[in-house]
């Protein structure tokens, strides 16, 4: 038979247990929140391209949206007028499946929005950033870290290497990422695109960035320069891939030039030589 | 000590008529093949001139052979480093028109041609790509021609020689040419093998001969740049590298090589030397003017007690021993000290050996009167047409001490029979040259029946190579003990 001691330490342990469960359970949906879901929605900040989630469960059933957030694909396509109205408030965009998303999962997200909603400010909130024009030095530090001379403070790679802006430095950055000139139009404007950089939530950007976020600095620096490039008329594509063609031409004569010097040493025939000097020396 | 026995030859220079007899024989044996068609395994080359391929003893051009760096031996053509730059393409290679483009004649021309007013003609056909050609080179397109200005006055040997002396040698009544013929030297130190980077060439445990494996050749042919003599050739066809196998399934049968066995003049010897393999590097590594000594001491007396201990200890049979002991080479080479090797200071070590050749003496012309500068009808080798300093740099690395003591000794033998034979030359004339020549009488007899009187087992002294015996460390000879016939590509079967 168990001791009263060996069953109130085991209940103990057990109410501990479950407390720090329910901790870690928080403390992952807000992750997975911030991984998945910041990219499109704001707790308190207003729209993006998806709605304000401040005080959802008060606006709908908790039930229909645990089901809906599972599974926004299956409502969209069902004809439900409520959601027929939210994609027309996105202007046409809509909510995808997101990667590991189960009826738990969005129980314990909606748990964690209700949560934040009775914060003053959540830490979804959003990034605010005012209308102000940006100073020159934001747009250079901008620059900076697209070009990888100033490193992101927790450790993100440079943009440049997958991506090009405005034709950026001589050889243009990645070409396998798209090209983010006019990305700022794209996103359309700052809130969004401010929003977008806080977590990243492309399948590519995604695992790069979900444990090295950008700083809000950062990201206002970036947002500053991209503005500026979308703003700025645009050279157009066929002068850059002119350049871009007679600096290979360039290259490929050096190549040669080199090549040429290395291996100057190198058999050019004998015999050959030998003879047009003989037939030289008879005029 | 490290005994092994090395198959060696001599070519008695003074005794070759440029014939190219011999290069005949290997082609018809070994080189009739496609892709072998530009290949000569034995030529035979005019001296002055420029050889084939044109100026191979050009090695700030082709690269060939071994330099010392440092007090290392370094391979001109290639190392380690020099590979990774080189990988895509070999800087040193002769082209195609370095060596000649390989022809034969529209012969059918001569029997199918439509009647005309004009004797048909075989017209020149390229073996390369079957186009009519314009013969323009061959590889020995400079045959007999002493005083050429395009080949004989481009020979690598003439470096040093001041433009007086160039001019000497293409001078009428000057003019002087002698005949060169080489092939392989399976050399002690072949740089050929030392720069295969598949492993692929080796040099034969039991008799030196350098060999490439035709299975494990990739076609790199580092061997052809590495090569100081130009002898390792690659096949265009078969896209692997060949070179002169000195006619091993001759050499294994008894008979001497094709080349040896059909010369006219009988300028060659053939023989078992045996040497001492740990000394190789020391000797290679040798100053220019000790390269030749040094070569000689690494030969060892086949009469030595403990020579011969050695090469039993390493597995030579005692048939070979007693070959090398009758070897014709290393009268030669050791004990006369009459042959050189060739280009010594590529730093090979060549075991083909030259008697240098006797050329005649100088002559003037003086309006229609041709009279020669000396009356002496054995000349001093000073007043000989070739220049000494040519000889030197072709058998000498420069150095002409053993160059002259080789001429002096054959004309000191000329001498000795001409007072036996003719007896015009006083008896003391002959004693005083036989002491100049650092010889006796009985050595110069000896040496005057090897050269004019010789045997084919005088000049061809052919060690037995057990290959029945060989063969069954590899196979088992009663493996088709008790089946018939020549066996089948695919097994019959029953049926239709």
């Amino acid at each position: 038979m168990m001791s009263n001691t060996y069953r109130r330490a085991l209940l103990v342990a057990a109410t501990v247990t479950l407390i720090t469960a329910s901790a870690r359970a928080a403390d992952e949906a807000a992750t997975y929140f911030r991984q998945n879901c910041m990219s499109c929605h704001t707790i308190g900040g207003g729209r993006l391209v998806g709605p304000d989630l401040k005080d959802v469960t008060q606006r709908r059933d908790k039930g229909w949206l645990q089901k809906f957030v599972a599974n926004p694909k299956s409502y969209l396509d069902g004809g439900d007028p409520y959601v027929a109205k939210l994609k027309e408030d996105a202007r046409g965009a809509v909510m995808p499946n997101i990667a590991g998303i189960d009826e738990a999962r969005a129980l314990a997200l909606l748990e964690m929005i209700e949560r934040e909603s009775k914060l003053p400010k959540s830490q979804f909130a959003g990034l605010n950033i005012g209308d102000q024009p940006f100073t020159p030095s934001d747009i250079a530090n901008g620059r900076a870290i697209i070009l990888g001379e100033k490193h992101l403070a927790n450790g993100g790679p440079a943009c440049v290497s997958c991506h090009s802006v405005d034709n950026i430095s001589i050889l243009g950055g990645g070409k396998l990422a798209p090209d983010l000139t006019k990305v700022f139009e794209r996103m359309r404007g700052r809130k969004n695109l401010a929003s977008w950089l806080q977590a990243p939530a492309t399948p590519t950007m995604r695992p790069l960035f979900a444990n090295q976020s950008m700083t809000n600095d950062e990201i206002t620096q970036l947002v500053a320069y991209l503005e500026t490039t979308a703003r700025k008329p645009q050279q157009t594509g066929d002068t850059a891939t002119l350049s871009f063609f007679f600096l290979g031409l360039g290259g490929c004569v050096l190549g040669f030039i080199g090549a040429d010097t290395v291996w100057r040493k190198r058999l050019r025939g004998v015999r050959k030589p030998l003879i047009e000097e003989a037939r030289r020396g008879d005029r | 000590m490290d005994v092994r026995s090395q198959i060696s030859m001599v070519f008695h220079l003074d005794k070759c008529i440029g014939c190219h007899t011999c290069s005949i024989a290997c082609k018809n044996i070994w080189t009739d093949r496609k892709g072998t068609e530009y290949m000569w395994w034995n030529n035979v080359e005019t001296k002055p001139g420029t050889g084939y391929p044109t100026r191979w003893e050009d090695q700030e051009k082709y690269s060939g052979g071994w330099e010392l760096k440092g007090g290392r031996l370094e391979l001109r053509s290639t190392s380690k480093s020099k590979i990774v730059f080189n990988i895509f393409h070999n800087p040193h290679m002769p082209s195609m028109d370095d060596y000649y483009e390989p022809w034969t004649y529209d012969y059918g021309n001569l029997f199918n041609a439509p009647e005309g007013c004009d004797q048909p003609t075989a017209k020149p056909i390229s073996l390369v790509n079957g186009k009519y050609l314009d013969i323009d080179a061959g590889p020995n397109w400079d045959d007999d021609l002493g005083g050429s200005r395009v080949y004989a006055a481009n020979d690598p040997n003439l470096e040093g020689m001041n433009e007086e002396q160039r001019a000497q040698l293409a001078a009428v009544e000057r003019l002087v040419m002698f005949y060169f013929p080489r092939i392989c030297n399976h050399c002690l130190n072949p740089a050929c093998v030392a720069a295969c980077p598949s492993g692929a060439m080796y040099k034969r445990g039991e008799d030196g001969i350098v060999l490439v494996d035709q299975k494990r050749c990739r076609a790199w042919r580092a061997c052809v740049a590495a090569c100081p003599y130009k002898k390792v050739f690659y096949n265009w066809q078969t896209g692997k590298s060949e070179k002169c196998i000195l006619c091993f399934p001759r050499l294994e049968t008894g008979q001497a090589p094709a080349c040896f066995h059909s010369c006219v003049g009988r300028i060659r010897y053939l023989g078992i030397l045996l040497y001492d393999a740990e000394r190789i590097e020391e000797i290679a590594k040798s100053s220019d003017e000790n390269l030749i000594d040094a070569h000689r001491s690494i030969i060892l007396d086949p009469y030595d007690p403990q020579v011969i201990e050695g090469a039993r200890a390493n597995g030579i049979h005692d048939s070979v021993i007693e070959a090398a002991q009758k070897s014709p080479v290393y009268l030669w080479v050791k004990l006369w000290k009459l042959a050189l090797p060739p280009h010594i200071e590529f730093r090979t070590l060549p075991m083909l050996f030259y008697v240098p050749p006797m050329s005649p003496v100088m002559a003037q012309k003086d309006g229609d009167i041709i009279s020669h500068t000396s009356d002496d009808l054995f000349h001093d080798i000073d007043q000989a047409r070739l220049p000494m300093q040519y000889l030197a740099r072709l058998f000498g690395a420069g150095h002409d001490g053993k160059v002259r003591y080789a001429l002096r000794k054959q004309k000191a033998v000329r001498a000795y029979r001409r007072w036996l034979t003719v007896g015009d030359i006083s008896e003391a004339t002959v004693d005083r040259m036989l002491r100049e020549a650092d010889t006796t009488r009985d050595e110069v007899e000896a040496i005057y029946r090897l050269t004019s009187l010789c045997t084919f087992e005088d000049r061809f002294v052919i060690p037995p190579m057990y290959r029945e015996e060989a063969i069954e460390m590899l196979q088992d000879p009663m493996e088709a003990k008790q089946s018939a016939g020549f066996g089948f590509m695919e097994g019959p079967s029953r049926g239709l």
